[in-house]
């Protein structure tokens, strides 16, 4: 066989990139790379050749651990109302039985006012 | 799903419910899931052909780089012809994934299409020999390929969602350079206009063909029903083709151009196009490597591929030297 069937030279690469200073980084996608530096090369010129980008991540796809089927699974069954404000929907109720009104999230957080 | 088995104490029966539930209930499926063997084979054949037409693609647009009828048509046709080449390389990528769990690699996508075991999409075996056919690829190949994209951003295979969702984005700027380059010939002088009319009566036939067979009576094989039950694609071949109809006839009829088929209609009582069948014989002819440029496209990509080979094999042994 040829150059490229050895499992040893095209490495996946998963991308990453921020849109602004401000943006959190976002997954782009994968790509095939002999290197780190040609991947980065090959990041720019596959997803970057019209919008715009403030930093580029490459990572190796064999340095992700991530979760199985099963365990993405398992997510699925967690009920976590205790951690959500859903989980606290009876209190405007009880705010009217005081002749109050309950405070957004807005006014919890100061309504962004310093 | 059984709630009280974890996934990987199921047996492939309740593997393979458990996985159409996932399909039925909307849910996209991931390269390391578990999926039948037949849905992995689907996934393959219909990702790297359209991985590999994306590549063979390019090569009647980019012989026009070098003949551009202007430095700002040029940049434009340089632009799309790489796009297009990102899309192969988006698309392979997602195919290379599936295949991996078969120790198969681009390698061996690449192997098949020099053989011919792997097939490219008919229109792009066909000669570009004008301006004209630059304009038209751009403006209704792109234009159909559109319409066949789209329809698949919701199919259940996850990693090529997102990789057509990147690319339909780049695909409007490729329909607009289209449509500025026929509009400019058809606003044209009267050879500009024959120029675009014989481009049109040169490609009408390919265009019909390119959504496919009506079904598997015309070629003797069909997966769309298949596909469909695997929410890889949610349309058939004639409804696509349909919707193409209602979107381009009008407007090739608004520029005045006249479209080859003398029977073209639509019929108002069945809400349907009606059309002159393509020969299905000649599209089996022209997807199996006999079109009217298909060997000289294929040499072209082989001899590419061997021209450099030297770079792989220099990096691979810059890299075997450092460990």
């Amino acid at each position: 066989m040829s150059d490229m069937s050895g499992s040893d030279f095209y490495q996946e690469f998963e991308v990453f990139s921020k849109k602004k200073d401000t943006s959190p980084m976002q997954y782009q996608f994968s790509l095939l790379a002999p290197n780190h530096e040609l991947a980065l090369v090959m990041a720019k010129e596959n997803f970057f050749r019209r919008e715009p980008v403030a930093d580029i991540w490459v990572v190796k796809r064999s340095d992700i651990r991530k979760l199985t089927q099963t365990e993405r699974e398992g997510l699925k069954k967690l009920d976590k109302d205790y951690r959500e404000t859903k989980g606290y929907g009876y209190l405007k109720k009880k705010w009217r039985q005081y002749e109050q009104e309950q405070f957004t999230e807005a006014d919890i957080m100061g309504g962004g006012k310093s | 799903m059984r709630a009280d088995v974890l996934f990987e104490d199921m047996t492939e029966e309740e593997k393979y419910e458990h996985f159409m539930d996932r399909i039925d209930a909307g849910e996209k499926i991931e390269a390391d899931d578990w999926m039948p063997e037949d849905y992995r084979e689907s996934l393959i054949r219909l990702i790297a052909m359209h991985g590999i037409s994306e590549i063979m693609g390019a090569l009647p647009e980019k012989e026009w780089v070098p003949k551009a009828p202007t430095l700002h048509r040029k940049l434009a046709i340089m632009a799309k012809v790489q796009d297009e080449m990102g899309h192969g390389q988006l698309l392979l990528r997602v195919a290379e994934d599936l295949m991996a769990p078969l120790g198969k690699n681009r390698e061996n996508i690449m192997q098949d299409l020099f053989s011919g075991r792997l097939k490219f999409h008919n229109v792009f075996h066909m000669k570009a020999p004008t301006w004209g056919d630059a304009g038209i690829i751009a403006w209704l190949v792109d234009g159909a390929a559109i319409i066949s994209q789209t329809m698949m951003l919701t199919t259940s295979y996850g990693p090529y969602g997102r990789a057509l969702k990147r690319i339909c984005a780049e695909e409007v700027f490729h329909a607009q350079h289209g449509e500025s380059i026929i509009l400019a010939m058809a606003e044209g002088n009267e050879e500009q206009r024959q120029m675009l009319q014989d481009s049109l009566n040169r490609w009408w036939t390919a265009l019909l063909m390119f959504f496919g067979p009506k079904s598997k009576e015309n070629t003797g094989s069909s997966h769309q029903d298949k596909n469909i039950r695997y929410k890889l694609r949610t349309k058939t071949n004639e409804e696509l083709r349909q919707e193409f109809l209602t979107k381009y006839v009008p407007r090739i009829w608004a520029l005045g151009l006249t479209i080859p088929d003398e029977t073209l209609h639509f019929d108002e009582e069945e809400k349907l196009w009606k059309y002159r069948d393509p020969d299905w014989n000649e599209f089996k002819q022209i997807v199996t490597g006999n079109g009217p440029q298909s060997k000289e496209r294929l040499e072209l990509r082989r001899d590419s591929y061997e021209n450099t080979r030297w770079v792989r094999e220099a990096l691979s042994s810059q890299k075997k030297a450092a460990i």
